[in-house]
């Protein structure tokens, strides 16, 4: 979830452009601030220089995440340490912005012979990376368990494959096996603004959407009443989120899990609550649209400024929320994101975030070396601190036993609501998340529909149905190519 | 295939070209033989060009209706533009007059070698070749084909890329739009050919105010009926780049003379005040963007917290209200063109000629009618140049701007047509889609240069 960041670090480069511009002088002032992406730019840059160097030559493999930030910066120091207990080649971290232009970048390394070892992608996009191919014709990812080949340590780091948590384990075994591993998981929890809400009298945890609707009028009738009440991304994957709540599906064939997905399911009764109730939201109040599509930025502003007292959106900011509050003398709680109280059972939340890949027609030497880096960055140890350091789920289940152990759950109850909302959900293919071709464009139709009802005033079941047309004429134009 | 049908319209467009050019050529006392042979060979030539390669596909029988007219239409079109080049061809006064006109320019002349020009150009051409011409090929299959960014695998389309933008949405609007054009463009040709003989005066002046009137109601026709024949989805996207780019070119102009006016007048650190005026033009569009946005966010922006904070109103949000979007992308993109229109138009009015200026106080001009009469004439080869660049730049680099402010929002009401393009292919990694709105794009830009140069181009005074 990398917007907000994007934008601040924006943000300050403009006011670093203008400065210099203003005072003519080469100060660095665009390093001020808490923007951490601004100023590992360079040191991405620096490692491209580096992995061009020399990639195949056997002393080095090249892995390419989608992040800029602190988070490139922690995965640097973790193949750091990775290093320097290996004897084989080295690895080389690179940070791209976003995972499209990581994985365009791949492809066209792939082409020209020359491509990374493991590369991050995100989950919408698990079948396309499935379906790959380079120009020659080539499958561009092999399997990570077949790779693995039932080996229980590499290189002498142990093999964490079979230690996922349930959840992460059902979205990503596909035909019974791993074909990525697993890495930063996340689920869209909801956070409140405490103090705000004892300010204006409002108690309790709304726990469906009738408990929040109410929570919110009685908040938005007393005197503490800021400008609305809640809101949360017009991103796709709250829209499959509560879907999955309800136990509904996406696509058919199980969600594209017992076959490839023919068809997609924008218009279910499911999806179409979902967006009412949102829109009502929005009619009452209650709801602020930020105005743009996936703005991850501007929701994350309003609640840090205490604008609305609650906000839903990804756990993976969980740590830099809780710290929000802390630098802002206000109390931040997580709680679950909040679900349909007419559904029936049968559901739960789904997880998001990105698997690591590994490039098909690496030597063997590269091929273990890049196996081992993956299940030392999921050893317990990194797990629990990748965890703390964000707020991505603690991905096995050694790393819970661990900070359980550390008493990090007691500390920060916080931390511990998207593993227990994920561990909740049964177990079915609605909660395992839906596999289809060209998701990703389908999920930006869903959001423009959405955006369309909200901002025009349209009717939910109307507008989603012309979005089920087009969403339906991408899924079948993907399967007409890879099909 | 509609085998008969694609000869038939092939045959027909070259039977045509014959006819036409048998015709040019008798006019410009060439052999009649000469004209119909020559007839025949572009009539094919042209409508083979475009059909080859497409491998004549519009006329396969799976195809719907509306694919055959664009395959029809795409014929007649290449016959229409091979019959123009055999006209010019053959009439030896086309290259004379064009010298005149001052389009062709000649200035030197190479000896010797015929090969050095060539090499001298060849690093141009090679960089031509490579990033342009390649690419625009390219472009041009794509938009042929079902292709997605990132998966190799393609599927051909035919023209359907096309065909899909196009609707029967508003039938009434195009058939009215036309004849108006029709008629419109008509009666200002009669009006031409009559006035050619008449004696410069208030009579003839009145007739030109007219013509000018007319033509400029039949590029609006013209634009209407094109708005009617997309679908629905298009059409918006076409009205919203009309809007933005008229806003921002005829708002940027107007606004650029009132302040380079007044940092014209000789004032005390005239020149410090108007470096600084240029300065938006330093900063790219994105930034210009973002800069608005700091401001006109609804939720924490500056201008909202003043305004909360002095007169306790909440800012409308300019992202959830279409109108209100459009007009900021339109303040942003005018806020980052001015310093380059300001620096044009204080140059311009260094030139302007004294003498004039004199002439018309001593008649009795006051200084508005200076101003209308003297400055703007004077300012009009300038004008052109900058509608040219302006509009250039509404069409084409708004979208840095457009992407920080509203990211074509609210619902695509601020998603010019360069914007659409962009998010169809790269975001959407539609690129057959994305290819052939992007020749949509191109063709308008290619219709819009044809215009002005028609148009504006004949007004221009350049003082000689």
């Amino acid at each position: 979830m990398i917007p907000r960041r994007t934008r601040r670090s924006a943000v300050a480069v403009v006011c670093g452009a203008l400065l210099i511009a203003a005072c003519g002088s080469d100060t660095d002032t665009a390093d001020s601030g808490d923007t951490p992406g601004s100023d590992t730019a360079p040191d991405a840059e620096n490692t491209a220089d580096t992995g061009d160097a020399a990639p195949s030559s056997g002393d080095q493999i090249d892995v390419w995440i989608a992040f800029t930030d602190a988070r490139l910066d922690w995965t640097e120091q973790v193949a750091a340490d990775f290093n320097e207990q290996s004897d084989g080649p080295d690895v080389v971290v690179q940070g791209y912005e976003d995972y499209e232009s990581l994985f365009d970048a791949t492809l066209l390394a792939f082409d020209q012979g020359n491509p990374p070892a493991v590369v991050q992608y995100f989950e919408a996009a698990t079948t396309e990376a499935r379906d790959a191919v380079g120009a020659n014709g080539n499958p561009l990812f092999t399997s990570v368990e077949s790779a693995i080949d039932g080996r229980d340590e590499i290189n002498g780091v142990p093999v964490v494959l079979d230690d996922i948590v349930t959840a992460a384990a059902n979205y990503y075994t596909i035909d019974g096996t791993f074909t990525s591993m697993p890495w930063n998981t996340s689920s869209s929890t909801m956070f409140l603004n405490r103090s705000l809400l004892d300010a204006a009298g409002v108690e309790s945890t709304p726990e469906t959407w009738d408990d929040l609707r109410s929570m919110c009028e009685a908040y938005m009738a007393s005197d503490a009443a800021t400008d609305s009440c809640i809101t949360w991304p017009n991103h796709s994957w709250f829209l499959e989120q509560s879907v999955a709540q309800q136990g509904a599906l996406l696509a058919n064939n199980d969600n594209g899990r017992s076959g490839r997905a023919s068809e997609v399911m924008l218009d279910s009764d499911a999806m179409v609550d979902y967006v009412s109730f949102w829109k009502g939201m929005q009619d009452d109040g209650l709801y602020t649209y930020t105005g743009i599509q996936r703005d991850w930025g501007g929701t994350y502003d309003l609640f840090a400024a205490q604008k609305v007292p609650f906000l839903v959106y990804s756990s993976s900011d969980t740590t830099l929320l809780t710290d929000e509050g802390v630098n802002g003398g206000f109390e931040v709680e997580s709680s679950l994101m909040p679900r349909n109280g007419d559904a029936t059972s049968g559901g739960g939340n789904i997880i998001g975030g990105a698997t690591l890949w590994l490039v098909d027609g690496l030597g063997e030497g590269d091929q273990d070396t890049a196996l081992a880096f993956m299940n030392f960055l999921n050893n317990p140890e990194n797990a629990a601190d990748w965890h703390r350091t964000t707020g991505y789920i603690p991905i096995t289940n050694a790393s819970i036993d661990l900070l359980e152990s550390q008493g990090w759950f007691d500390e920060n109850p916080n931390s511990a609501v998207a593993n227990a909302q994920l561990a909740a959900a049964e177990e079915s293919p609605a909660t395992s998340g839906a596999l289809l071709g060209n998701f990703v464009a389908i999920r930006d139709v869903l959001t423009e529909g959405v955006e369309d009802i909200l901002v025009n005033n349209l009717d939910p079941r109307e507008r989603l149905g012309e979005a089920q047309v087009d969403a339906q004429r991408l899924l079948n134009e993907y399967n007409e190519l890879f099909g | 295939m509609n085998v008969p049908l694609a000869v038939i319209s092939v045959t027909l467009v070259a039977a045509v070209a014959a006819a036409l050019l048998t015709h040019a050529a008798a006019t410009f006392g060439r052999s009649r033989l000469l004209g119909a042979f020559a007839g025949v060979l572009l009539g094919l030539a042209g409508p083979l060009t475009v059909m080859v390669p497409l491998g004549f596909c519009t006329f396969d029988d799976e195809t719907t209706t509306l694919d055959r007219w664009f395959g029809l239409a795409l014929i007649a079109g290449a016959g229409f533009v091979a019959i123009l080049l055999g006209r010019t061809a053959l009439d030896p006064d086309a290259a004379k007059r064009r010298q005149q006109r001052g389009d062709d320019v000649a200035h030197g002349v190479f000896r010797g070698s015929r090969l050095a020009p060539w090499l001298l150009l060849a690093p141009t051409l090679v960089v031509l070749v490579v990033f342009l011409y390649w690419p625009a090929l390219r472009t041009l299959r794509l938009s042929t084909q079902l292709a997605r960014l990132g998966a190799p695998r393609r599927a051909d389309r035919c023209v359907s890329n096309f065909t899909e933008l196009v609707g029967p949405g508003m039938p009434w609007l195009v058939v009215v739009a036309i004849s108006t054009a029709i008629t419109v463009w008509t009666a200002t040709w009669f009006a031409r050919r009559r006035m050619a003989g008449r004696p410069i005066g208030p009579a003839r002046q009145r007739v030109e105010t007219a013509i000018r009137f007319g033509s400029t109601i039949g590029v609006g026709a013209v634009l209407l009926a094109i708005a009617g024949l997309w679908t629905a989805d298009y059409r918006a996207v076409f009205v919203v780049t009309m809007i933005i780019s008229i806003g921002t070119v005829a708002g940027g102009l107007v606004i650029a003379l009132g302040i380079a006016c007044l940092a014209y007048q000789p004032i005390r650190g005239a020149g410090l005040y108007r470096t600084l005026l240029v300065w938006p033009y330093a900063i790219s569009p994105p930034i210009a963007g973002l800069l608005f946005f700091v401001m006109f966010d609804a939720n924490s922006g500056i201008i909202e917290h003043w305004v909360d904070s002095i007169f306790g109103l909440a800012l409308p949000d300019y992202r959830t209200n279409a109108r209100l979007a459009q007009l900021v992308v339109v303040l942003a993109s005018i806020w980052k063109t001015l310093g380059y229109n300001l620096l044009f138009y204080i140059a311009g009015l260094q030139t302007v000629p004294k003498d004039q200026m004199e002439a018309a106080m001593l008649d009795g001009a006051g200084s508005l009618q200076r101003f209308r009469y003297v400055v703007l004439p004077a300012l009009s080869p300038i004008t052109f140049f900058l509608v040219v660049t302006n509009l250039t730049y509404a069409f084409f680099e708004t979208y840095g701007t457009i992407d920080y402010l509203t990211a074509g929002g609210p619902a695509g009401q601020t998603s010019v047509a360069m914007f659409e393009v962009i998010q169809t292919a790269i975001p959407g990694r539609d690129l057959g889609r994305g290819a052939a709105q992007s020749l949509v794009l191109f063709g308008g830009v290619v219709a819009l240069t044809i215009w002005q140069f028609r148009s504006t181009g004949r007004r221009v005074s350049y003082g000689n």
